[in-house]
């Protein structure tokens, strides 16, 4: 006896969000990228159409980072080189977005000047065809300045730039606004703390399709559950029409997942833990996975071996025949 | 020890105290009493004074600047006597007389307290009555006893019927000659329980009323009315500050204290009591009535002022899981506990519900009706905890959210309770950001009470002075001297001093306005976590009752505004004042209302809100202007 | 969905006695609606009340337990944050019949070691699934006898084939395995042998159609001890089926589909097996088969699965031991606050941006605000004072400051006292504390 499917028919769906600009758009790039659109729960072919398939941004930093050798090891020798470990990124590793981190400009670190930092950007447009996500510091006043160069820098090219928080979201939220960028919304795990950052950003005139929120993940082991449940509600809201979490989803899974010691401690250290090569590497791959299933759209990934793990979960989830 | 002379001024009141007594301590011995919000631990900075002259030992300085004790401020509490000295207290240190201005009714499309009396449904039959009796001399044949005799009229009049007619010793004891003094023309004064009526008192034959009292204990104010129990009328009422202020301003800091060291319960048991004699004396000396003239009393209050009043240990409400030592009481007589009554007068106290909805809510419930009716009725009482009733015939659910002393001006830099002087309206020009306010008393302001907040909350929101979240917008395009940066905060000039009543601009700073928002938050996220359990939609509920002692009136627009209440129409609402004393003064007055309550006690349900996290998620949600799901409030949004 | 608080009370004879433990009715109403407590306390409900609340509290999805502790099912909802879920994943891992007695023996001493310690939690794989490959019930047989005599953990024994099951199943029936599979073609004799012996079983079909059919057949054998395999072997659709099951069951309570679901993996690489049973774990599998087999790849997947399976409806903590911001130094600052997660990270927050490399303290306070804390006594000097100790950071800085939130001033005096440092009094909000760090630090 052939059984009734439950079939949930949204009112709504997930805001589409477009990153980049080609030269008919404006800006440099070979490609766009656009996320969000769903009017589904992941995945579930089912009650709806999946429109955009959710993307991997590749980390870059414009400096060498203290990532661990099994990391660092696969990138060889272009880590001192923004747009070359760029162009790795995508020509190697099939990135869909490269997510560049202006660690330099901390001004407890290397101090790099807002132009300094505006040029790496320029190196990196210039090096790849893709859209990038670019970040500062997580210095406040110090991103303030930087971002604006860098918006500035990088107008027509259509950058999702980082991060407006509910204590800093105006200087962002102008800079984006007078140089057409998006905005990562980033609230501390909390979906009504994430709402209302999108109210203020949206109140200062910044168009909802211009916003991607970053609920400020945990990693795998260390809070991913709050992240996940906060995500499962925010497209459950958007699907539901509220327009204030209709954004798509960011999640910065290379930098959470890694920071943990189950990534990097060896065997030798913890025997009861296993190989680091499969743990430190599924360590990244489950934290995007999982979060996926709750609704991510742009993983912000490091480990290349993780990123293509996740690119195979994704089209066995994307392309393959209605299910059911 | 030597005994040492201080002076406070500006009253230049003198008196002698012993060595090493702390300044607070000393003026109020003197009659005097000094505001402390942190129970004398140098912490709060409220009970500042002047020294004008000697050298008191000085143990503790707290948030004194430097400026400041160069001119001679000290903190009252850290400050102990060695020899003589002058002080000064000046007027924002005092605890003052706290006015009831409920006659003051403003106009202008605001709720106005409602003054629908439930008398008539519930019928007089008051906790105590009075009766004339002649009774003919005795005779060497007509010999029965006193007692016998006085007992035998009095069932007669009463019509007593099964119920027993009792005398206790203290009062036979001076029966022979009361009797006979007033050459057997008597006016006996009982009360009435369950199975008997109590003679409290013989006098010579009167036919003035008995009267009761009605007492509101508040953790901030007691409130008192003398009630003719003959015809219900209240005959006088008045208000001051709860002395065990000096202990703290709320119920956690008073139950800390009560339970520190041994004898401070009592010492803080004793305040509440003088507190309320302390009012009593004063309606009575207006009324040229004497304590023996009350027959019976009703107390109100929140659980941990009504443990406090019967000198129980509280600590268990505070700690988890939050259990009082009981609900109710059996009435208990005026002279166990202090009050000044009639000694055998019977004092009643409200049953409570749970650690932190005590029997000033029941007592509001009542004056409700919610009770009574098909309809789903909210009732809120919004004080230093804001309280949540919710129900009808069938059920009653309550909870308590700790809402903070905000709208009793509270935790705010200007915040002053409602009374002359207190900033009640504001309104604010949205381009040139100029201000004009009403003020309580029509004198020159010196600070805000909790009407006044909600209206400078609503109005900074609306001419752009704060975001959603509360942020001040420095960049504010007027350009006003009025928004300003200080080291310590960001601030909105309210008045400037030279149009207030003290030396310093009447401001709202930006911790002011988190504060309100916190606490606005608080309330309306506990009425949305009680609809959310009791799965009820805000627009099944046909009346909303609010109660508090914020203002004299209720500014729903403004409320709704902030978000502090739900967007249902107008006409929903209803303010009532203070629902505490009049349920009292109902249930003295008639002992279907006091049955009522006892009902109502054991019928509500109390949900405990720190369980599971929907309490929290809906307060962070409420931590907006007016909320962060605009859908709730599309009036304010369209 | 359940009733409600206010439905099942009507159902109640409203005394309000209080013999259930509860003070009202209505409490205890609300208690049955949310899970806890049972009918039968209350000695007043009349058998038409109990009958009404039975069936509409009978639980959507049945709880199957099996083998050594394992239980599958009982959940209620689709989302963890609707309320939590209650079964943890569980996660056995498969071995063959074709393996001669020494390696299988070998194999299974592997699976038992998939032990862990992290974070003061201790959790495993909690069984082993023994498949029949060698199309010889003998050997099957055997081969079930080897395992379940090396190991503690659950056992699943899996054959389509009724010879094999009926071979092997009887010599380990007391440690209650489950069986698998009943079919289409052999459902009679296998539900026969699992009710004979009183095991759960797994009925298979190939889509949900066939499954719903073979589940009805199956009830009206007279069993109910069922585990569901929709068949599927493909993410996506496994994705799909695992999604229909589970809300057909909650939401419609469409009894058929009322038992908890087994999911099979289909990659081969180790690695991707273990991503895609992620997305199982995440969507309602009650039981994963894993052909993983090695500490590196399952800690992950545990870990995971612990995570989503912990209670959402506790507050969010940080851990209560000493944090570091910065790159602290024995001149850093002490600040003392709780750990429930928004107000430490509003700290952290402020402690960042005020530059200055510093400790925080987070007390352990169940995860409740400063002032809920202290309300509720869960943020006395005493317990203040004993965590500064424990903590350690008297080892770390040159200094005895400690700064407490400005809202608990009135404790300073007697955590003073009881733990020796000196106690600072810091801003009511955090939000103050940048200028606060820094006029100390200039003061």
């Amino acid at each position: 006896m052939p059984v009734t499917l439950v079939k949930e028919r949204f009112p709504s769906k997930v805001g589409e969000v477009i990153l980049g600009a080609t030269s008919e758009q404006g800006g440099t790039r070979t490609s766009t990228v656009v996320v969000g659109g769903d009017n589904l729960l992941p995945f579930l072919h089912f009650e709806g159409k999946v429109v955009n398939r959710p993307v991997i941004a590749m980390e870059v930093t414009d400096i060498v980072p203290p990532w661990n050798e099994a990391i660092k090891a696969q990138f060889g020798d272009v880590l001192d080189n923004p747009a070359a470990w760029a162009q790795k990124c995508v020509n190697e590793f099939g990135a869909d977005l490269i997510y560049l981190k202006l660690i330099g400009a901390d001004p407890e670190g290397f101090n790099r000047s807002p132009e300094d930092c505006a040029r790496v950007v320029k190196e990196v447009l210039a090096a790849v065809g893709v859209p990038l996500v670019v970040v500062g510091c997580e210095n406040a006043e110090k991103d303030n300045e930087v971002l604006a160069a860098v918006a500035e820098a990088g107008a027509g090219e259509n950058l999702l730039l980082g991060l407006a928080e509910q204590d800093n979201y105006k200087s962002i939220t102008a800079a984006a606004m007078v140089h057409k960028h998006n905005v990562i919304a980033r609230s501390p795990l909390d979906i009504n703390i994430c709402k209302q950052l999108n109210i203020l950003i949206n109140e200062m005139g910044l168009p909802l399709n211009r916003i991607v929120i970053d609920p400020m993940i945990g990693g795998l082991g260390f809070g991913i559950e709050y992240a996940y449940s906060i995500m499962e509600r925010a497209r459950l809201g958007a699907l539901a029409n509220d327009k204030m979490l209709s954004m798509p989803m960011i999640c910065t899974v290379g930098y959470e997942a890694n920071r943990s010691k189950e990534a990097n401690a060896s065997a030798e250290e913890f025997p009861g833990w296993g190989d680091l090569a499969q743990r430190g590497v599924l360590w990244e791959t489950l934290t995007a996975t999982a979060l996926l299933q709750a609704g991510a759209s742009i993983l912000l990934m490091r480990n290349p071996e993780a990123v293509k793990l996740v690119q195979r979960n994704i089209a066995d989830l994307v392309d393959a025949e209605v299910g059911a | 020890m030597a005994a040492c002379q201080v002076k406070f001024m500006p009253e230049s009141r003198t008196i002698e105290v012993e060595e090493g007594t702390s300044l607070v301590k000393a003026a109020s011995q003197a009659g005097i009493y000094i505001k402390s919000g942190c129970g004398a631990k140098g912490s709060c900075g409220a009970c500042r004074v002047i020294v004008l002259s000697g050298e008191p030992e000085v143990r503790g300085t707290g948030k004194l600047t430097p400026e400041d004790i160069a001119r001679g401020v000290r903190l009252s509490c850290q400050t102990f006597v060695h020899g003589d000295v002058t002080v000064e207290v000046p007027p924002e240190s005092r605890l003052q007389e706290h006015q009831v201005l409920m006659e003051d009714v403003q106009k202008g499309g605001l709720l106005q307290e409602t003054e629908q009396d439930l008398l008539d449904k519930f019928s007089l039959h008051p906790l105590a009555t009075k009766v004339r009796v002649k009774l003919s001399e005795p005779t060497l044949t007509e010999n029965a006893s006193d007692w016998a005799r006085l007992q035998l009229e009095l069932r007669r009049i009463l019509a007593a019927g099964v119920k027993g007619v009792d005398i206790p010793l203290s009062v036979l004891q001076t029966l022979p000659e009361a009797l006979r003094q007033a050459q057997w023309d008597v006016a006996v004064t009982l009360t009435e329980g369950e199975d008997k009526y109590t003679v409290v008192r013989v006098e010579k034959g009167n036919d003035r009323p008995p009267y009761g009292l009605a007492i509101d204990i508040g953790t901030t104010t007691v409130v008192v009315y003398l009630v003719d129990l003959s015809n219900g009328r209240v005959i006088d009422k008045q208000g001051t500050y709860n002395k065990q202020a000096k202990f703290g301003d709320d119920v956690i800091s008073r139950i800390v204290y009560a339970v520190d060291a041994p004898g401070n319960l009592q010492e803080i048991q004793r305040a509440v009591i003088d507190t309320i004699n302390g009012l009593t004396e004063q309606i009575l000396s207006r009324q040229k009535l004497e304590p023996a003239d009350l027959g019976a009393a009703v107390v109100a209050g929140n659980t941990t002022m009504t443990q406090l009043f019967l000198g129980v240990d509280p600590r268990y409400v505070r700690l988890e899981p939050y259990i009082p030592t009981m609900n109710g009481v059996p009435p208990l007589k005026a002279q166990e506990i202090g009050l000044k009554m009639v000694s055998e007068g019977l004092v009643h106290c409200f049953p409570s519900v749970a650690s932190y909805v005590g029997g000033d809510i029941v007592s509001g419930t009542m004056v409700t009706d919610m009770a009574n009716g098909e309809e789903i009725v909210l009732f809120i009482d919004i004080g230093t905890n804001g309280e949540i009733v919710l129900g009808n015939q069938d059920w009653l659910v309550s909870c308590a959210c700790s809402a903070g002393p905000c709208f009793e001006g509270g935790g705010i830099l200007f915040g002053m309770r409602a009374m002359p002087g207190a900033i009640e309206r504001v309104y604010i020009d949205p381009d040139s950001l100029d201000v004009s306010f009403k003020v309580i008393g029509r004198i020159l302001p010196v600070g805000i009470c909790g009407s006044g907040l909600v209206d400078a909350l609503a109005k900074l929101r609306e001419a752009g002075i704060i975001d959603r979240a509360g942020n001040f917008q420095m960049e504010h395009p007027s350009h006003s001297e009025r928004l300003r940066l200080t080291p310590d905060d960001k601030e909105f000039v309210l008045a400037w001093a030279h149009q207030a009543g003290g030396d310093k601009d009447v401001v709202i700073t930006e911790n002011d306005v988190k504060n309100l928002i916190r606490a606005k938050g608080a309330i309306y996220a506990g009425i949305r976590s009680l609809l959310t359990m009791v799965a009820v939609d805000v627009d099944m509920i046909s009346r909303i009752v609010i109660a508090g002692g914020f203002g004299n009136y209720l500014n729903v627009h403004d409320s709704v505004e902030i978000g502090l209440l739900p967007d249902v129409p107008a006409e929903r609402y209803e303010f009532i004042g203070n629902s505490s004393v009049k349920g009292a003064r109902l249930a003295l007055l008639s002992q279907n209302a006091w049955h009522e309550a006892a009902e109502l006690g054991k019928k509500m349900t109390y949900i405990e809100l720190s369980v599971g996290t929907t309490f929290m998620d809906e307060f962070v949600s409420a931590l907006f202007l007016p909320h962060t799901d605009l859908s709730l409030f599309p009036s304010v949004v369209s | 969905m359940g009733l409600t608080g206010l439905e099942i009370y009507k159902q109640l004879p409203k005394k309000n006695c209080g013999e259930c433990g509860t003070p009202t009715c209505l409490a205890f109403a609300m208690a049955l609606a949310a899970g806890k407590g049972a009918l039968d306390s209350c000695p007043y409900v009349s058998d038409a009340a109990r009958d009404a609340l039975a069936s509409a509290s009978a639980p959507p999805i049945k709880s199957i337990k099996f083998g050594n502790g394992s239980v599958l099912g009982d959940e209620t909802v689709l989302f963890r944050h609707d309320k939590t879920f209650y079964h943890p994943t569980t996660v056995l891992v498969q071995v063959s019949d074709t393996l001669n007695d020494t390696d299988l023996v070998a194999k299974v001493e592997q699976i038992n070691d998939l032990e862990f310690d992290r974070v003061g939690l201790h959790y495993g794989v909690d069984g082993i699934a023994v498949l029949e490959e060698s199309g010889d019930p003998t050997r099957f047989a055997q081969a079930v006898k080897v395992v379940a005599d090396h190991t503690e953990k659950s056992l699943l024994l899996l054959s389509d084939n009724v010879a094999a099951l009926q071979a092997a199943a009887p010599a380990v029936a007391a440690k209650k395995p489950l069986l698998g599979n009943a079919a289409e073609g052999n459902y009679e004799a296998v539900v026969a042998l699992a009710k004979e012996l009183a095991l759960p079983v797994i009925l298979k079909a190939n889509g949900l159609d066939a499954l719903n059919d073979l589940v009805e057949k199956a009830q009206a054998l007279g069993y109910k001890e069922f585990v569901l395999d929709p068949g599927s072997r493909k993410p996506v659709e496994t994705l799909a089926n695992l999604t229909q099951l589970r809300r057909l069951a909650i939401k419609k309570k469409y009894r058929p589909f009322g038992y908890p679901v087994v999911a099979f993996t289909s990659k081969n690489e180790p690695m991707d097996e273990i991503a895609e049973a992620s997305i199982y774990v995440t969507k309602y599998a009650s039981a994963i088969v894993l052909k993983a087999d090695e500490k590196g790849f399952l800690l992950p997947l545990l870990t995971l699965r612990a995570n989503i399976y912990t209670d959402p409806q506790k507050p969010i903590q940080v851990e209560p031991t000493l944090h570091s911001v910065g790159d602290v130094n024995p001149e850093s600052p002490v600040y003392v606050t709780t750990n429930f997660s928004l107000t430490y990270y509003s700290v952290e927050g402020e402690v960042e941006a005020s530059k200055i490399p510093s400790y925080i303290l987070p007390i352990d306070t169940d995860g409740t605000s400063v002032l809920t804390a202290y309300a509720a006594g869960k943020y006395e000097p005493e317990k203040i004072a004993d965590a500064l100790l424990n903590s350690g950071v008297a080892d770390k800085v040159g200094h005895k400051n400690v700064i407490i939130p400005g809202y608990v001033a009135v404790i300073s005096g007697k955590l003073q006292e009881k733990s020796g440092w000196k106690v600072i009094v810091g801003p009511r909000e955090s939000s103050g504390i940048v200028s606060f760090a820094r006029s100390l630090s200039n003061g």
